[in-house]
């Protein structure tokens, strides 16, 4: 379960303050995964980047008791002058055990397929190559949640079977909590859905309902 | 509580390891540039006032004398300077919760205090055979001198990286601001030449206090007037303390974005 307790969010902006989020309350019931769902800008990635903690409100709380990954495939926290192992090593050290590192690094290296470039500098590899050796991290290690902003479709045809499938696996155990463009992604991989607009954060129980309104929304905007 | 102690613990560890490999790993003599860096700082400081300019000191070998002003003043100003850029330099990485800025602090400041620990116990070394008169009966007070002026640094470390945080230009003003503490500190001088009335001007400054107590350390005839481990560790426990507070507050706002 994760409980969102009147949390605002603005950002400094040129001209005066923002207002992404406005004294948002919801609850996210345990044990479903859930698709955000909103116009660009409309506040899904600070929404998530709110509950994983890279960020914090300007006021009110998250609260959970589950454990939270940072958002999956992200590449921010690479140094670019270390190597693949060597990044995947430092992250192994913070949430494993000692005798565990080695076991996550070989996930890594197996799961990216990175090959020779495993032990080149990170500055020296290719986007799609960045991004492959992001998700085979955060999946090397257990989360209760998993959030997710828009990587699923890395890599070529194979690679995303591959991780469609560990994503699947994963699922019997935990949840993902995920932002795309693409609505048939977020059908798959999500029971609920929030719906993430100007008027509000709204919870729903089924990502069928919010896709709906979502569209009927949009083309009542078209209109 | 043990458990977050331990979290700690392995978040300044990884930093460390991070830190170490990020800035010395790319060079082909790899760590020996840590040290070869202030080396040279420092011999070429030697040759100009030891031998050049031939500076005497009471009861002191000036080699002896730099030398433990000199490492310490570094290892202090090399610790305020990298804090006023630890936080921006590492924000990508706070992505892992684990991760906190105070965590990126501690593993900078610790790594300055490893690079200059080890200069230290080698020019010792070297002067040591070089033939100068050393002691090693007040080791204890030595090691306490580094311990409290690394606290005192850290302190002052974490001031100015949540200052550096709230105002933009805090980190073009704090280091014009600190200069002139090399010049009162008596990295280059003696508070014995300072006549006795003109003392208290200078004697209540704690990095003064630190390289005096160390000097009187390794050199037991060296006078201590009456500055005393007490007064350091008053300053340090001050300066970490307000630190620690001043971080507690900006902790949050410092991971806003």
């Amino acid at each position: 379960m994760i409980e969102l307790r009147n949390l605002t969010k603005t950002y400094k902006t040129p001209s005066g303050r923002h207002r992404v989020l406005d004294d948002v309350c919801l609850t996210i019931p345990s044990g479903v995964s859930v698709g955000l769902i909103g116009r660009n800008g409309a506040g899904k990635s600070t929404l998530l980047r709110l509950i994983g903690g890279m960020d914090r409100p300007d006021s009110g709380q998250v609260l959970t008791r589950h454990s939270v990954s940072w958002p999956v495939g992200l590449a921010s926290g690479f140094q670019g002058s270390m190597t693949g192992r060597e990044n995947v090593k430092f992250v192994a050290r913070l949430y494993c055990e000692p005798w565990q590192v080695r076991q996550k690094i070989d996930f890594v290296a197996d799961f990216a397929e990175l090959g020779a470039y495993f032990d080149m500098p990170i500055k020296t590899y290719s986007s799609g190559m960045r991004s492959r050796l992001g998700f085979g991290l955060s999946m090397a290690f257990d989360f209760d949640y998993y959030l997710v902003d828009e990587v699923t479709a890395v890599g070529d045809a194979r690679f995303k079977r591959k991780s469609a499938e560990l994503i699947r696996q994963k699922r019997q155990h935990s949840q993902f909590l995920m932002v795309s463009h693409s609505l048939g992604e977020i059908k798959k991989f999500c029971d609920a859905g929030l719906l993430v607009g100007s008027d509000g954060v709204r919870y729903f129980d089924h990502v069928d309902q919010a896709i709906r309104i979502f569209e009927e929304q949009q083309h009542a905007y078209l209109a | 509580m043990r458990r977050a102690w331990s979290l700690f613990c392995t978040a300044v560890h990884a930093l460390l390891l991070r830190e170490l490999k990020t800035r010395f790993g790319e060079y082909r003599l790899g760590y020996l540039w840590a040290l070869l860096e202030p080396l040279a700082h420092l011999a070429m400081l030697l040759l100009i006032f030891g031998v050049f300019m031939h500076r005497v000191m009471p009861e002191i070998s000036f080699p002896v004398f730099l030398v433990n002003g000199i490492v310490p003043y570094l290892l202090f100003s090399g610790m305020c300077n990298r804090a006023l850029h630890a936080l921006e330099a590492n924000r990508g990485l706070f992505c892992y919760r684990a991760l906190r800025p105070i965590d990126a602090l501690l593993a900078r400041s610790l790594l300055e205090l490893l690079v200059y620990a080890a200069v230290y116990l080698l020019l010792m070394t070297v002067l040591g055979l070089a033939g100068e008169a050393l002691s090693g009966d007040k080791l204890l007070l030595l090691a306490a001198c580094w311990l409290l002026l690394f606290l005192l640094s850290f302190g002052l470390a974490l001031v100015f990286m949540v200052t550096a945080h709230a105002f933009k230009a805090a980190d073009k003003l704090l280091p014009m601001l600190m200069k002139p503490l090399y010049l009162i500190s008596g990295v280059m001088f003696s508070i014995h030449v300072v006549p006795a009335e003109y003392r208290g001007l200078l004697d209540w400054n704690p990095l003064l206090q630190a390289f005096e107590l160390m000097r009187h350390a390794v050199c037991p005839s060296y006078p201590l007037y009456d500055l005393s481990l007490g007064s350091l560790a008053c300053w340090a426990l001050a300066l970490l303390c307000l630190g620690l507070a001043l971080y507690k507050g900006r902790e949050p706002a410092m991971l806003r974005s």
